[in-house]
């Protein structure tokens, strides 16, 4: 919490700095603050951020970095007697020093010379604390005087503060990018640790898939491979389904609202759709394994056909009306965005309301709505309560939507979350199928943004 | 008469007209009606699997906000409480209220003699009316020694029976409630003395491995923490990113990868946010498990470009000319966003933002990976508290092998259902509200 | 308007020194982790303990045995679980891992049994099966005429023509699960072992032997259908035809709806289950992170409570929650290691 107080008193600081940046800019007017460069608050807001932000960046940066270097100076002064002889047994040494600093338990009873090691842990770190302090309210008092001297009547504060805030808007643009390389150092590294041992293109390109290796010594598995093509097939064929629902329905939806329905009926049936895509997945998991997949079970037995008790079609077809809302709601905004004119063209030539929309609105905007289409699928593609509970795990390479099949979100859940150890070649494949996923999601936003833009300046 | 014009080449010389009767005028028309009927009939499609769903989950949730009291005579019997007779409160506190119950049990049933009956009767009400008994005690020291008439909570199973989720014409090995059980119900209800209440510790505890003792609280404030987090970091750092990217940035191939990489995240499968907020926050910056800051880290991320692109559009929604009219004031790029472009997007970045937020409140595959599935008892008090939230106790208690939680597991859906609407209610109101034609 | 962007920025900053302040911080709350097959038990003793002992009560985490040991074997200090829970025992890899980052004395602790259970709809036909026959039904491969052949069965009738004329069809735990590994330990191995052959093969050959008793079939007769036994429960009630393997507990709970299949003409019932008439069950474990005892206030307390019999006892309170109670004597030899504190000993 000390740091914290610490981050208290600069912010104390930059608010006193604001109050004098201001005042110095009053005063330098000689009270007519018409003929300052910048309106008053900006100067004090240029004072503030002066004080402020070299301050608090200093401070991120010493939390950063003064731990690793009193680590350093506490192992290298340590007695020779016990100093580690490898690296787990020097880590496990620093976690005990650490936890005995701290009062936190240990791993086991601390000697003379682990104590005194502490003891030069905590001296260090009261010393690196405070000595940290002392520099940042410094660097805050002196970027505080600095910036109060520059305050004059021609100082262009107001640039000086709207450059840094750009500055700000564009990290926080860059968050997205940064969130990106997140993803993917995060399923990387796991990644790379199951190619070592699976080939990528048997992974990739095999169509066998059955995690079962022996995942102890004494254990052996059955196939044990990990081709993940019927993995993708299942998700595909379910995709495949819920986009054969949602299609139609959502297509047919959209125009119905946005072409024939009267804004009452909208401001009705739009928030409804809407709802749809608000219930909580695990309630569709439920409603496709309980109610869905029995019913289909039964048709199919009433006429003859055998019907897997999890098939893909009911998890295809709940997660169908899941994204019924995707779809419609996005074509919705396509096709209202179809300029008026266009519509009064056709209607002009004597069309009828449907005939314009089929002959003029929907190529019009089918850019868009394909795009549409394919967000629909990529979020069809990532879905994972709903296949998780109606889907199974069976990876069958079919393509018939009676049989049941697993899907690549399916296998992630349950990779990571069974009773196996936890260096198999089963967990790490959960990250390889994450990386997948996320690159397949990837490509068809990358595909539905191109669509989407072409389409963009035709209209615009 | 039209399609004769829109259907001849310029060259052919024949002139289709109009046939007689105008037949072809009709199939058109009946074409209309058609596709007319086509667009209704996939909303009303639509709009009946959600009264499906919605149906199929009340009726199967709303009984569980009803609980079953049971009247029971009860001594509070020294001996049992303070056989020194010293007032103190500590051996108050400490007192064999499990004992003092079964033997109130025993007092109120005295037919009932066998082991395995008297261990069916201990049962037959909640195993915490114990700690209900202690806690009166202790408020109110001077009830040692006396006998009232109580209402005390049912178990599970005596509870779905008065629910009528038993069958009593199925054979008794066949149900959950065994005929001696059956008979004390029925002895108690011919007295008059079995009630059913609203079932307010629903709404005011948080979670229990007791049907009849478990609440939402505990997840509910788990959600509101989880969902503040989520709002505080996603709602400024989506706003300013979509004002740079639409006010300020230069068109180039950097912001093109920006805007790629912000319409990828919004599809990224949500349980790759889970993989990467373990990895991250967990494991590289040692945040502690099972916290709503993690959790509200994770969703924020996620509901970032959801906000993001909402944001985008909103400020894209208003006119060039108020731009040009401060600009030529003399206002800078920035003070003509944040004086007059921001305040007029505000309302359709806010309806992105509730939208965003009811998305974060619904998720579950995220929160899996980072230790939010947890049994937790205690009402978390802070961000670093040790929580749950809404979804994952559903999925906790779709989960659990007794019998009551199912209904309990519709309720708390209904309960979800209720926020979500509500929240998206508010989005529209403030769409219909705000909705400006320019 | 920009001052307001700036404050913006604060919580940003606010929220990150906070958490790196509360990671390092003491912690008065037990944190549990593991199976999902105990998380049931030890939910019910958290609570419990929470609400007689003083303390908070601990946090029980959901995690899979495996899972569950990873967190538990990651270090010393408050960040890391003090106990975690298993439906195995614990690996001596496992136990090297541990001692690697200075978890080098654990407590075990072993809670009782879950029986394993073969159930299917109660409306639907009723089975008394043998090892043999389960083999037979759910093995990929299995011997015929004296050769190891891709299974041919598809009615259970013709497995064994006294068992019902119904297509074999059973949902069962994947690869992943603790359950899994027991049932195929315990029903698959054995159930090879009548073979002569195969009894033969696994003196002379253990590693061809198991993979034939070990793997399950793929042709989908056997459907690997997830961990939420709630669901699979359901499923069967929806679909006659099928048969499940699950967890008694379950059973237990909806004994209105299914039923369980008699093995080697034991009927899986709580009784038979106790006194090891019913075979295929296994044990259940928790394990206690000794460096952490005097720490984390409570650790002694809640291994009290969860060894005394008024938890695990032939009566406890687990045991209305489906839990199989050990024997006495197995009762009060784990009740010591948790008073004495003895490590565990592979």
């Amino acid at each position: 919490m000390n740091s914290f107080f610490l981050l208290l008193v600069v912010i104390g600081l930059s608010v006193a700095g604001y109050a004098a940046g201001r005042a110095r800019s009053v005063l330098a007017a000689s009270g007519d603050v018409r003929i300052l460069h910048s309106l008053p608050s900006y100067y004090g807001m240029f004072v503030a951020l002066g004080c402020g932000l070299p301050a608090i960046l200093l401070l991120a940066l010493w939390l950063i970095i003064q731990p690793q270097i009193v680590e350093h100076m506490v192992m290298a002064g340590l007695d020779p007697s016990i100093m580690p002889q490898n690296a787990d047994e020097y880590s496990l040494m620093l976690t005990d020093i650490r936890n005995l600093a701290s009062g936190n338990a240990v791993s086991r009873e601390a000697s003379p010379a682990i104590m005194a090691a502490m003891e030069r842990y905590q001296s260090l770190q009261s010393v690196g604390f405070w000595t940290m302090g002392a520099a940042v309210v410094c660097i805050a008092l002196l970027g505080l005087v600095w910036a109060r001297s520059q305050v004059s009547r021609s100082f262009r504060a107001r640039n000086v503060v709207e450059n840094i805030i750009r500055v700000l808007l564009i990290v926080c643009s860059m968050i997205a990018i940064l969130t990106t390389v997140g993803i993917v150092l995060s399923l990387i590294f796991e990644s790379l640790r199951f190619f070592a041992r699976v080939p990528f293109f048997e992974f990739l390109f095999g169509i066998h898939w059955s995690p079962q290796t022996a995942i102890r010594a004494e254990q052996v598995g059955a196939s044990g491979s990990f081709g993940a093509v019927p993995l993708f097939a299942g998700t595909m064929l379910i995709t495949l389904i819920a986009m054969l629902v949602a299609g139609p329905i959502g297509l047919l939806s959209a125009i119905y609202m946005a072409e024939y329905a009267n804004p009452k009926f909208r401001a009705i049936a739009k928030p409804m759709l809407e709802i749809l895509a608000g219930i909580p997945t695990v309630v569709y998991g439920f409603f496709a394994a309980l109610t869905v997949a029995p019913l289909i079970r039964g048709w199919g037995e009433s006429i003859g056909l055998d019907v897997a008790s999890e098939s893909a079609l009911a998890a295809g077809v709940v997660m169908g009306i899941m994204i019924i809302p995707f779809v419609s709601s996005l074509s919705d905004d396509v096709i209202n965005s179809v300029p008026q004119s266009l519509r009064d063209g056709s209607y002009g030539l004597g069309a009828t309301k449907s005939e314009t929309i089929r002959h003029v609105i929907i190529p019009a905007a089918l850019p868009g709505i394909v795009g549409a289409f394919l967000l629909a699928v990529s979020r069809a593609i990532g879905e994972t309560m709903i296949v998780v509970m109606a889907a199974g795990l069976a990876a069958n390479l079919t393509a018939n939507p009676l049989e049941a099949v697993t899907t690549v979100t399916v296998q992630i859940v349950t990779l990571l979350v069974g009773d196996q150890e936890f260096d198999s070649a089963k967990t790490l494949a959960a990250f390889a199928l994450g990386l997948v996923l996320f690159f397949v999601t990837l490509g068809l936003n990358v595909i539905a943004l191109r669509v989407v833009r072409k389409y963009r300046e035709k209209y615009d | 008469m039209t399609d004769a014009i829109m259907n001849s080449k310029p060259d052919t010389a024949e002139i289709r007209r109009p046939s007689p009767g105008g037949e072809r005028l009709k199939k058109r028309y009946a074409a209309e009606r058609r596709f007319r009927l086509y667009g209704l009939c996939s909303i009303l499609a639509a709009g009946l699997m959600l009264v499906f769903l919605v149906g199929s989950i009340v009726g199967t949730g709303w009984s569980a906000f009803l609980q079953t009291y049971v009247k029971l005579s009860i001594t509070f019997d020294a001996e049992y409480l303070d056989p020194a007779g010293t007032g103190d409160p500590a051996q108050l506190q400490n007192a064999d209220y499990g004992g003092l119950m079964k033997k109130n049990l025993r007092d109120n049933f005295p037919e009932v003699t066998g082991r395995s009956d008297k261990r069916k009767l201990y049962n037959f009400v909640s195993p915490n009316a114990g700690y209900v008994l202690r806690d009166m005690v202790i408020a109110d020291p001077a009830l040692v020694g006396k006998t009232l008439d109580l209402w005390v909570k049912a178990s599970d199973d005596i509870d779905m029976l008065t629910k009528g989720y038993v069958d009593r014409t199925e054979a008794e090995d066949n149900r959950r409630v065994s005929n001696a059980e059956l008979a004390w119900y029925d002895k108690l209800d011919n007295a008059d003395r079995v009630e059913t209440r609203f079932n307010t510790d629903f709404f005011v505890n948080a979670d229990s491995r007791e049907p009849e003792e478990a609440g939402i609280l505990g997840a509910v404030t788990g959600s509101l923490l989880t969902l503040l987090i989520t709002l505080l970091l996603s709602f400024p750092v989506g706003v300013m990113a979509a004002i740079y990217l639409e006010e300020f940035a230069p068109k180039n191939r950097w912001t093109d990868l920006i805007e790629v990489n912000i319409n990828n995240l919004a599809a990224v499968p949500s349980i790759v946010f889970g993989l990467l907020g373990l990895a991250m926050f967990l494991n590289f910056f040692g945040f502690p498990r099972s916290a709503p800051l993690v959790g509200g880290m994770v969703l924020a991320l996620m509901t970032l470009p959801t906000i993001i692109i909402a944001a985008r559009s909103a400020l894209k929604a208003v006119p060039p000319s108020i731009r040009e009219a401060a600009l030529g004031l003399g206002a800078s790029p920035l003070q003509v966003v944040t004086h007059h472009v921001l305040p007029l997007a505000m309302p359709g970045i806010l309806t992105g933002t509730i939208i965003g937020m009811a998305q974060a409140l619904g998720e579950t595959a995220p929160l899996l990976m980072i230790g939010m599935i947890a049994f937790i008892v205690d009402i978390p008090g802070g961000f670093t508290d040790p929580a749950t939230v809404l979804p994952v106790q559903i999925y906790l208690w779709a989960d659990s092998p007794e019998r009551a939680f199912v209904e309990r597991t519709s309720a708390a859906i209904m309960v979800l259902l209720a926020f979500l609407i509500f929240m998206n209610f508010v989005a529209v109101l403030l769409r219909r509200k705000f909705e400006r034609r320019w | 308007m920009l001052k307001n962007s700036l404050l913006k920025a604060i919580p940003l900053a606010l929220a990150g020194v906070v958490a790196v302040a509360a990671a390092a911080e003491a912690r008065d709350q037990i944190r549990i982790v593991g199976s999902s097959t105990v998380f049931p038990f030890s939910t019910s003793v958290a609570e419990t303990f929470g609400k007689t002992s003083g303390f908070k009560t601990p946090v029980v985490e959901s995690t899979g045995s495996g899972g569950g040991l990873k967190l538990f074997c990651s270090g010393v200090g408050v960040q890391h679980p003090d106990i975690t829970n298993a439906s195995r025992r614990i690996k001596a890899s496992e136990v090297e891992t541990c001692a690697k980052n200075g978890v080098a004395d654990v407590i075990e602790i072993k809670i009782g049994f879950d029986g394993i259970v073969i159930g299917n709809d109660k409306g639907a036909a009723s089975f008394d099966l043998t090892k043999k026959q389960l083999f037979l039904a759910l093995a990929a491969e299995v011997p015929v005429d004296g050769k190891i052949v891709k299974n041919p069965y598809n009615t259970w009738s013709d497995i064994d023509s006294s068992l019902p004329n119904q297509p074999i069809e059973v949902l069962g735990p994947p690869p992943t699960s603790g359950t899994r590994d027991a049932f195929v330990e315990l029903v698959m191995r054995e159930g090879a072992e009548e073979f002569p052959e195969l009894k033969a093969m696994a003196k002379s050959d253990k590693k061809g032997f198991r993979k034939i008793s070990d793997s399950m079939r793929e042709d989908g007769k056997f459907i690997e259908a997830g961990e939420n036994d709630n669901l699979i429960v359901q499923k069967l009630q929806a679909n006659p035809n099928a048969m499940g393997i699950f967890g008694f507990s379950f059973l237990d709970q909806n004994s209105d709806k299914i039923k369980g299949a008699n093995v080697l003409g034991v009927e899986p019932t709580f009784e038979n289950i106790a006194s090891g008439d019913y075979s295929v069950s296994r044990s259940l474990y928790f394990y206690v992170k000794k460096a952490h005892i005097g720490v984390v206030p409570g650790i002694e307390e809640y291994l009290a409570e969860f060894t005394s019999d008024k938890a695990i006892g032939d009566e406890g309170y687990l045991t209305d929650k489906g839990l199989i109670p050990l024997p006495a004597a197995d009762r009060a030899k784990f009740r010591e290691a948790a008073t004495n504190k003895t490590n565990l000993v592979m």
